[in-house]
């Protein structure tokens, strides 16, 4: 960035606006993201009032939501106790409590349960005090309260929807839309704009000109202003119009992000392409933020002018006014009324007090202390879950974990959705061990598949991929045709996408392809497994994938890894697990990754730690890593020694359909293969498992009866063409659990946890420690924040319902026929997930802990702002800590009593009530 | 047969009444049971349509009509119900029920635990009680009753979420299109009652010769061209013909499965049917043919030069379509009225698969392997290189905001509604002139 001094004032407004719009990825590269992640300098209520403001949003659940869990003892008294104990750590300055002459506590208490509603003429209480009614509409006879709503208004846009109901979606989206949605097209439509290269700007012009003939009357008059500038740079219009409606220099920046927020999903994309063009789905078209904030500003002001014309009205007038509710006796009363009877206060107490002080405590409760109760029900209801959880794994007796002997470990990824398929396997076997690593396991690659030959990046979108590692054949004569056919299809596919939406070609296509295309479709809708089935039959029938592997030679800078980094790569994982020495036989790497159909969010359920792409190249590229006998001397000198007989073998787990892949078995040798064949017999039954466990989630009955049911039951729905909801994702994660496995061996977690395995008694200096937290929690708080905010409030944080999205430009998905570009994730993603911050527990030595947040600039921010919650267990002093007031105390938490089961299916088949945890064994 | 046929139009009726009932009773079916019936109903229904097309086959074609007691009768003169079952008739009814058969099927999962699931299986059998009246019907007075039933259901869906406001707004724009192009029919029909006393299409044809030879006693051809250019005008507006094509591409508000049967398959193609059941009175007036010939090409170059500026997925989906069925009205007035049919059904079955699919559309590009990063995808049509590179980049302008349909038809609709313009600007006056003049008198008094 340029130096703040060489920029002029728009320039520096307009770089806080940029940094403020919505971050998202074109689809095709969708990653979890704290959408909020410019205001985690704020403490997280501050931030979500500012950004509620700015995305019209609710940042929490409605009081009503939060009320109903009360009611169904998803709160307890005791959490809302607890909950405000916590909330009062940053907010205990109340006016109002003072007035009422109320302990703090007991004020927000009563607040959390009053039934407060003014200012509302559709809900009006029951009088049933009469005397107390007297005494309030006394006190406020000839009473006003002028509430402003917001501070000087500089747009016109609300002033027409309230009094002329015209509003903005109808007459100036469609246009914006249109236009932006052809420019940034990266090739969905049939001609790609041929402004593309000349800019946006230029664009706009131009299509300014033919409009000004044959648009509307508000058009007319666009075309006559962008005329009367004369080729002036946006920038300078942007400032010309900006004075002329004569907003004060303090307000543009507001002014800019509210009509940017109109659009917020256009804008956050064009921001995108701007800034980071490598994220275009295919090539970034040469757009600046600036050409399209003075698009915006010069068709709104020309709708204003219109309007204005229309309706004769005086613009100047409307800019800068100043809108006020005022609140007249009856309704005072009402207020006061309603009051006095939530707080329990007596009837003197009015007469003591004045009028107006009267009136300034209505104010108060109407503003601030509104804001305060949605806050401290969700404290409340977060508290609830805390407490469960940190009473399950404190108290979870980790002496019942024998030392057994090793048959195989086996390596996962940290995501929450692998922690049931751990625990099945560990029940079905508890002498397989397993890991929670991140599930590129280390390797910062872009890699080239044999079957689209497309670099992705198969790592974290935080690393910027270093090498470029290319899947290729075994023996290149057989994978030649194989290529060919494939470049065929992918061109044919391609030409027919284009053919069949014109006329002359779309007419030969519909006739040779019409009919036919009936079966397919009748297929796929009716027996979408089977049909899956029989295509890759077919598929395999015509040109067999052939046979191949992953080339990791170090042929030049960017590609390929020496075996000393490779060495260094292995190292980093295997010490993350704690292994130095005991190796087991067999060592299996599961990354994973999710199938499902005709799904635009398809990259939000993948490995989020390989940039939402499947992790199988990281896992094969891996285990050739660690096979490799030199790798394994240089390891040697590491302190790591790989005992000859140990091999690793690379895997992959679907986490939709709950089938597990190897790769290159060919290089196993024969006399493991006995021993293999067990261990993939206990996954695959553990998968069974795991499918069956997942099934309680949906409301399949037979599927939630019968494992063997519920294993076809999740494939179908992968392949199911129908299907909105393949899978629930990453719904109900909240915690993350870094430590020991022997941490929640045997702890029912309800798929709620990110695990991640992390041994403090190797790693003195901590040094692992940070690899491990930093590769893995601030994933993990993206994950949790990206679905608590689609989760609040769908329609303005999330995108909405999966049912009539329509996709545009292959950057995202539009409602409708025309849209805003929606951000965030769909509804039907979302729907069983509860709003919870991150909970992050650590076992390891406290001051280890303390040292990588407190210098970790992100991570710091996080904590001390509230964005995720910390807790520490210190093995060396046996005690637990949790962060609290920006410091680590001591951890005082009442023991709930778990219930015991023996198995995780015998688990399911008796649950009875929703409880989260559980002891298992 | 005629069980056959009469049951086509009495499961999803009677289906329709439970629902309706059910509903006033406020029974709140659960949505398994719902699904489930409809899956019933919908094997049920095409099994029907199948036997009825395989018995009309094994016929050889002949065309089977169903006669039921007047509907109204007023002296001489009925209204009659009669329906017909023909090749046509049974092509269409069959493909309605198998793709509405896949819709449910699709919806069952794709609109679980949504509220609207109900209204959705409400609309959609109403659908295809219209379209099998339709189908079947013998005279405009019933294709009447089908079709509204068709439009209602269409334009419902379209506002299917119904508490936003875009939603509305376009299901407004279609009603709007939809009523007016209804008038055609009426007005047809009523001609047709008045000069023809029927207007059964197969009574027509016959009638024709006589009123051809007493040309001047009748009214004769420009009478007979009216009720034909009323047709027309009726068929236009399903299927998005110019210049009623601008509320379709905006109609793609509901959730998809709604798009693809409606906008993809069967409502667009009720223009072409309508055109195909009256084509052996149109075949005696070359001047309807070349109309209806020009409005299909024109709509067809229109809606393809427009759609290939589309950039989403759905709306170019939508002028893709009405391309291909301005081809098909392009077809029927050249009397391959087979073909037509051929083309309707594979365009209706292409169109919904690419519907359905049409969320998938980005995971396809990114996992095609001719789509590279950094090159954008090479589409241009040689074709297009012959005219000046200025002159394509306006053109593109143009196309994108669709030639200006709207803008035109203002003018036009501006142009009609002069008289009443004219007429309200005098009223204003006069009551002006009234005011002062009553004032007059008044302050005399």
């Amino acid at each position: 960035m340029t130096d703040a001094k060489d920029l002029s004032p728009l320039e520096v407004i307009l770089e806080k606006v940029r940094a403020k719009l919505p971050i998202q990825n074109p689809l095709h590269s969708f990653v979890h993201n704290n959408i909020l992640m410019m205001f985690e300098g704020k403490e997280f209520h501050e931030a979500l009032a500012d950004a509620g403001a700015l995305y019209r949003a609710n940042s929490y659940w409605s009081v009503e939501k939060y009320k109903q869990k009360y009611v169904e003892n998803k709160i307890t008294m005791n959490d809302v106790n607890l909950g405000i104990d916590q909330y009062l750590l940053h907010y205990n300055n109340s006016e109002t409590a003072k007035m009422l002459n109320l302990d703090l506590k007991d004020f927000y208490l009563r607040l959390m349960f009053a039934d407060i509603a003014f200012n509302d003429d559709e809900i009006q209480p029951d009088i049933e005090d009469r005397e107390l009614w007297e005494a309030c509409a006394q006190k406020m006879n000839g009473q006003e309260l002028i509430l402003p709503q917001g501070g000087k208004k500089y747009r016109a846009k609300a002033y027409w929807e309230k009094y002329y109901n015209e509003s903005l979606a109808a007459s100036t989206h469609p246009y914006v839309i249109k236009l932006i949605s052809s420019f940034l097209d990266q090739g969905q439509s049939f001609w790609s704009n041929p402004f593309v290269k000349k800019g946006f700007w230029a664009f706009f012009i131009d299509d300014v000109e033919v409009v000004r003939k044959y648009g509307t009357e508000w058009q007319k008059i666009l075309a006559k202003k962008v005329n009367a500038y004369n080729g002036l740079p946006p920038k300078q219009i942007i400032e010309a119009e900006l004075s002329r409606i004569n907003i004060p220099m303090e307000s543009w920046e507001n002014y800019l992000l509210e009509l940017l927020f109109d659009l917020k999903g256009w804008s956050g994309m064009v921001n995108k392409l701007e800034t980071e063009p490598w994220q275009a789905t295919v090539q970034a078209p040469n757009i600046k933020l600036v050409d399209f904030i003075a698009a915006l500003i010069l068709v709104e002001t020309s709708l204003d002018e219109y309007h204005a014309k229309l309706h004769s009205t005086d613009l100047a007038m409307i800019y800068g006014r100043e809108e006020t509710i005022s609140l007249r006796s009856f309704h005072l009363s009402l207020a006061l009324y309603q009051i006095v009877r939530a707080f329990n206060v007596p009837i003197p107490w009015i007469e003591k007090l004045s009028s107006e002080e009267l009136v300034t405590l209505i104010k108060n409760v109407d503003s601030s202390e509104k804001e305060h109760l949605v806050r401290l029900w969700h404290e409340a209801f977060e508290n609830h879950f805390y407490r469960e959880a940190l009473s399950a794994i404190v108290s979870h007796d980790r002496s019942n974990n024998k030392v057994t002997p090793t048959d195989a470990q086996v390596l996962f990824c940290i995501d929450d959705r692998e922690e049931s398929i751990r625990r099945h396997l560990e029940e079905i076997n508890p002498n397989i061990k397993t890991f929670g690593v991140v599930g590129f396991f280390g390797i910062d690659m872009k890699f080239s598949s044999l079957k689209h030959k497309r670099l992705i990046a198969q790592c974290p979108p935080v690393i910027q991929p270093s090498r470029i590692v290319r899947e290729v054949p075994k023996n290149t004569k057989n994978a030649e045709s194989f290529l060919k056919l494939n470049q065929l299809k992918g061109m044919s596919d391609l030409s027919l996408y284009y053919m069949s939406r014109t006329l002359v070609r779309g007419f030969l296509s519909t006739l040779i392809l019409g009919v036919v295309s009936i079966v397919p479709m009748f297929l796929q809708v009716f027996f979408p497994k089977q049909s899956k089935g029989f295509r890759e039959k077919f598929n395999h029938f015509v040109s067999p994938l052939p046979e191949s592997e992953i080339s990791l030679d170090h042929t030049d800078e960017r590609t390929g890894y020496t075996k000393k980094e490779m060495a260094k790569i292995v190292e980093a994982i295997i010490s993350m697990c704690g292994l130095k020495k005991e190796f087991s036989k067999l060592v299996i790497l599961m990354g994973h990754g999710s199938t499902s159909n005709n799904n635009p969010f398809k990259q939000a359920y993948g490995c989020g730690a390989c940039g939402g792409n499947a992790g199988v190249p990281n896992s094969r590229a891996f285990a050739k890593m660690a096979n490799d006998p030199e790798v394994r001397i240089h390891l040697e000198a590491a302190g790591i020694s790989i005992p000859k007989e140990t091999y690793v073998v690379s895997g992959f787990h679907d986490t939709c359909t709950d089938e597990i892949h190897f790769f290159d078995l060919e290089f196993l040798p024969e006399s493991y293969l006995e021993e293999f064949a067990k261990i993939r017999s206990y996954l695959q039954e553990a998968c069974k498992l795991n499918a069956f466990e997942r099934c309680q989630r949906f409301s399949l009955p037979r599927a939630k009866h019968d494992p063997e049911f519920a294993i076809k039951h999740v494939r179908e729905r992968a392949e199911d063409l129908a299907q909105p909801r393949p899978e629930y994702g990453h719904s109900t994660n909240a915690l993350a659990i870094v430590g020991l496995r022997d941490l929640t061996k045997g702890l029912f977690l309800n798929r709620r946890s990110f695990l991640l395995t992390y041994d403090w008694k190797i790693d003195p200096q901590g040094e692992i420690l940070q690899q491990v937290i930093l590769g893995g929690i601030p994933v993990a708080v993206n994950i949790n924040m990206d679905y608590y905010f689609s989760c609040v409030d769908n329609d303005n944080f999330g995108c909405g319902s999966k049912l009539p999205l329509n996709l545009t430009s292959l950057l995202g998905v539009m409602t409708g026929s025309s849209s805003d570009l929606r951000i965030g994730l769909a509804r039907q993603m979302v729907e069983i997930h509860e709003p919870i911050r991150n909970m992050t527990i650590v076992e390891a030595p406290l001051e280890r802990v303390k040292k990588i947040f407190d210098n970790h600039g992100r991570l710091k921010k996080l904590l001390y702002n509230h964005w995720m919650r910390l807790c520490v267990f210190d093995p060396e002093l046996n005690e637990w800590f949790i962060f609290k007031e920006h410091e680590f105390k001591k951890l005082e938490i009442d023991i709930l009593a778990m219930k015991n089961y023996k198995t995780s299916v015998d688990l399911i088949n008796k649950k009875t009530s929703e409880d989260d945890f559980a002891e298992i064994g | 047969m005629e069980h056959l046929f009469l049951s086509l139009l009495l499961i999803p009726f009677s289906w329709i009444v439970f629902l309706g009932l059910s509903f006033f009773a406020r029974m709140d079916l659960p949505e398994r049971f719902l699904s489930e019936s409809v899956k019933w109903m919908s094997i049920l229904t095409s099994l029907i349509s199948l036997a009825l097309s395989i018995l009309v086959i094994h016929n050889g074609s002949l065309p089977i009509s169903i006669n039921y007691p007047a509907w109204i009768q007023v002296g001489d003169y009925d209204f009659k119900i009669r329906f017909i079952i023909d090749l046509l008739g049974s092509t269409y009814a069959l493909l309605t029920c198998l793709l509405i058969g896949i819709i449910f099927r699709f919806s069952r999962n794709y609109l679980h635990k949504e509220e609207g699931y109900f209204r959705f299986i409400f609309l959609l059998t109403t659908l295809m009680l219209g379209l099998n009246i339709v189908s079947f019907a013998r005279s405009l007075d019933l294709i009447f009753a089908g079709w509204e039933l068709v439009g209602t259901a269409s334009v419902l869906l379209i506002g299917y979420f119904y508490n936003q406001s875009q939603p509305v707004r376009h299901s407004l724009k279609a009603v709007v299109s939809y009523r007016f192009c209804d008038m055609g029919i009426l007005a047809a029909a009523a001609w047709a009652h008045h000069y023809m006393h029927t207007t059964d299409f197969v009574e027509i044809p016959s009638l024709l010769h006589n009123i051809h030879l007493q040309e001047s006693g009748h009214g004769g051809v420009v009478a007979m061209t009216f009720i034909g250019l009323f047709i027309i005008w009726a068929a236009l507006a399903k299927s998005g013909q110019l210049p009623f094509s601008s509320w379709l591409p905006a109609a793609m508000e509901g959730p998809t499965p709604s798009s693809a049967i409606f906008y993809g398959a069967l409502s667009v193609h009720l223009g072409p049917f309508l055109l195909l059941r009256f084509y052996s009175f149109f075949e005696h007036f070359p001047l309807l043919l070349w109309t209806i010939g020009i409005v299909g090409a024109l709509s067809a170059l229109y809606a393809t030069a427009v759609g290939r500026t589309r950039s989403d997925a759905k709306t170019m989906l939508a002028f893709a379509t009405i391309s291909q069925v301005g081809i098909i009205w392009v077809e029927i007035s050249l009397g391959f009225t087979k073909f037509a049919l051929f083309h309707i059904v594979a365009h209706a079955s292409l169109r919904t698969w690419q519907f359905l699919r049409s969320s998938s559309l980005i995971q396809d590009f990114f996992e095609n392997p001719v789509v590279q990063e950094n090159a954008l995808i090479d589409r241009k049509l040689s074709i297009e290189k012959i005219v000046s590179r200025s002159f394509r980049r306006r053109f593109y302008v143009h196309a994108l905001h669709g030639f200006h349909l709207d803008y035109f038809s203002g003018k036009i609709l501006e142009g009609l509604s002069w008289p009443i313009r004219t007429y309200i600007e005098f009223e204003k006056k006069w009551m002006k002139i009234n005011n002062s003049l009553m004032m007059f008198i008044f302050k005399k008094r």
